[in-house]
């Protein structure tokens, strides 16, 4: 019996140690955030697959994490289905991601929107397709996941937090959580070791909107923010 | 190409559901044409209708329609038009098509064969395809190929193998042969290379020039004529269902076969549908229903079958029926001439403009004109007018907004009223306001009027939310209102 070679991984490409992140990945595209990409195979979203995002609410800096390769893929269009919310238009102007790209579906059930991102997958003309869905069933995913397969489209999907005991097809999972100021990552499940400890990573632009010394009068009361405009700004 | 069941098939489709005990086509009161089931019942052809009647008393029985027929031929051959221009209608329901010219185009004969099987399929009729050099040969071999006679090869493409292939057949194959079989038969003569070892001049003195034509035609040694159909300018065809259809699922089936026509039309055109009308007609009751019409508005022209189906399959599956459908009707409202594609040297990965067109079209078909949006904000500073979504293919244009305007990327639909616990705004828990308010005050002139602070406010498990304070209307009214109104993604 032949000794195995010092290096397994030289073996084939598409093979990868346990303790190492896997190298032949397919296409990806930046994340923009250098910790974020670090920890991720191939260094950045992987196209053509199913990637699972879990926030534990909407609204906590989902859209910002993605806003570097969203803004990288925006040559074609970015399908928006069943958001959780209305989609600010101008608050995607704000993070710089082209308006006549972006794309809105909403479907009055369920089955539609399945079938509506399956499509959007299939036909492959889209650059992003982020899809917020709960519940789904794992046939469902394991559908999307394969009909992602066939294009390079980014294809991510919002779920909870609470999905991330399940069992999914995804070959990226990664938990969102609201931080100080920006969020915190959990990877939950990827091609390469398991990482136990969270990644913090300061998004931009920050939500604190206005003022870059507003933070200073945090603990005044409200009334007094409101007057502690200084009349040259107020007329 | 001959359609041997075309005159059962103008009443029962080969899509459609097979009746229970079989169905006849009479001619002249004695059996002309039975399916299977009937046959297995010992139906046979030219039994009369009493017969019938005794072995299987509930076969369904259809008086043959000549011109419906005639009709369901021409159909063929509009759907056909695709693969060439150059086709005629023969006589005893077979088709005559020149090829030639589309070989290199639709990649072999084979493949041609092929296409042409799966169109025939859609309209739902039995046909038999040979081919040959001459147009009349391969008239006599697609004639002679299903009654058992000689066989031979489907697709003759060399002029020697034709002239081998026409011997083998028998001569009842020829039309003009029929009149004198008994004294052909007589001669010792049985296929027709026998025929035409017969002395020429005498048999032009017996049987007429007619004969000889035929033969030298079908051998290329004489010219061939035909009437190429014509097409016709406007496109409008109908077609009755075998039963009443109540679900408008199952219409799907024969208005395939409507689109596989209209493709044809198209293709011989070289026209691109940018716009056409669907009409159900409805059994009538005691009162006339007015036919259900669905429109079909394609944004990008297209002039492909596969297309075609998904979308109206889409359109179907929402539409409601008033009644049962007896009919379907398809018409053109507009074409306009077919672009052909530019083909990329090197093709994005992500597939052309059309595709990307043709993928919104499926969505809007399914999902509904008003669930398939775009974002088309107005230069307003309530932020719940300013973001405006419109539907994909609108006019309304997007006024710029100012671009460094900072705004939040969720907006709830409707502000949600915050609770109050110890004089701050509660949301889960308590917020603070972490940055200066921005004033928005506008919509005095359209009656919604709106006067407010907003504030990025911060919860507990550091989640920030844009909130608004509603400036009370008069001074003396102290109760502050506090509501949420939108979240940073």
């Amino acid at each position: 019996m032949h000794a195995l070679p010092e290096h397994v991984e030289d073996i084939h490409p598409a093979l990868w140690r346990g303790s190492q992140l896997a190298a032949n990945y397919g296409k990806t595209v930046d994340t923009g955030y250098a910790a974020l990409s670090a920890e991720l195979p191939g260094g950045g979203w992987p196209l053509g697959t199913l990637v699972e995002l879990l926030v534990q609410q909407p609204g906590i800096g989902e859209v910002r994490l993605l806003r570097p390769a969203l803004a990288a893929l925006s040559q074609r269009t970015i399908a928006l289905v069943m958001p959780p919310h209305l989609p600010n238009a101008l608050g995607f102007g704000y993070l710089g991601i082209p308006l006549e790209q972006l794309m809105m579906l909403r479907a009055p059930k369920s089955a539609d929107a399945l079938w509506s991102a399956e499509q959007i997958l299939k036909a492959g003309s889209c650059g992003a397709l982020i899809f917020w869905q709960h519940p789904v069933r794992s046939e469902s995913l394991r559908r999307l996941h394969l009909a992602a397969q066939s294009s390079e489209t980014l294809f991510l999907m919002v779920r909870p937090l609470t999905c991330a005991s399940d069992s999914s097809p995804a070959t990226l999972r990664l938990g969102v959580r609201p931080a100080g100021d920006g969020i915190v990552v959990d990877v939950v499940k990827r091609r390469g070791p398991i990482r136990t400890e969270t990644l913090s990573i300061a998004l931009q632009p920050s939500p604190i909107l206005l003022s870059p010394y507003g933070r200073i009068r945090r603990h005044a009361p409200a009334p007094s923010v409101a007057r502690s405009i200084s009349p040259a700004l107020v007329t | 190409m001959h359609l041997p069941r075309l005159s059962l098939e103008v009443f029962r489709p080969r899509w459609s559901p097979r009746p229970e005990h079989g169905c006849v086509v009479l001619e002249k009161d004695k059996v002309f044409i039975a399916d299977p089931t009937a046959r297995e019942a010992g139906v046979r052809v030219g039994m009369k209708r009493g017969g019938v009647l005794t072995l299987s008393p509930h076969t369904v029985m259809y008086e043959r329609d000549p011109l419906r027929e005639n009709l369901m031929q021409r159909e063929v051959a509009f759907a056909l038009m695709r693969f060439s221009p150059m086709v005629a209608l023969c006589e005893e329901a077979t088709l005559v098509m020149d090829v030639t010219a589309s070989l290199r185009l639709f990649g072999g004969i084979v493949r041609v064969c092929h296409y042409i099987r799966e169109v025939v399929d859609a309209i739902g009729v039995t046909a038999r395809m040979s081919t040959a050099p001459t147009g009349q040969g391969a008239w006599l071999l697609a004639k002679q190929r299903g009654t058992g006679g000689a066989g031979g090869a489907q697709r003759v493409l060399k002029m020697t193998s034709l002239e081998r292939a026409l011997g083998r057949l028998p001569f009842l194959a020829a039309p003009e042969v029929r009149a004198f079989s008994e004294w052909f038969t007589g001669l010792g003569c049985k296929t027709l290379s026998d025929i035409r070892r017969l002395p020429r001049a005498g048999l032009k003195r017996r049987c007429g020039v007619a004969l000889l034509d035929t033969l030298d035609r079908a051998y290329g040694l004489a010219p061939e004529l035909y009437e190429w159909l014509t097409v016709p300018p406007t496109f409008s065809a109908r077609v009755e269902l075998p039963d009443r259809v109540e679900h408008a699922d199952a219409i799907l089936f024969c208005a395939r076969r409507l689109i596989v026509q209209l493709c044809g039309w198209l293709g011989a055109q070289q026209l691109a549908l940018t716009h056409a009308s669907i009409a159900l007609e409805h059994e009538r009751g005691r009162a006339a229903i007015a036919p259900t019409v669905i429109d079909l508005a394609l944004a990008e022209p297209t002039w492909r079958e596969d297309h075609l189906v998904r979308l109206l399959k889409e359109r179907l599956g929402r539409t409601e029926l008033a009644a049962a459908v007896i009919a379907v009707r398809l018409s053109v409202t507009q074409a306009q001439p077919a672009q052909p594609s530019t083909e990329a040297l090197f093709p994005e990965p992500g597939g052309s403009v059309d595709d990307h067109n043709r993928l919104l079209e499926l969505l809007v078909a399914r999902l509904g004109v008003d669930n398939v949006l775009r974002p088309a904000p107005r230069a307003d500073h309530r932020p719940e007018h300013a973001n405006r979504w419109v539907p994909m293919h609108d006019a309304r244009r997007a006024e710029a907004p100012p671009a460094d305007l900072p705004r939040p990327t969720w907006l709830l639909e409707k502000p949600l009223p915050l609770m109050m616990k110890n004089d701050r705004p509660f949301y889960s828990s308590p917020l603070k306001l972490v940055s200066t308010g921005e004033r928005i005050e506008g919509g005095w002139f359209d009656g919604a009027s709106a006067s407010r602070d907003y504030f990025v406010a911060q919860a507990s498990d550091q989640s920030c939310y844009w909130i608004f304070r509603e400036r009370p209307s008069s001074a003396d009214a102290d109760d502050t209102r506090w509501f949420l109104h939108g979240l940073f993604g």
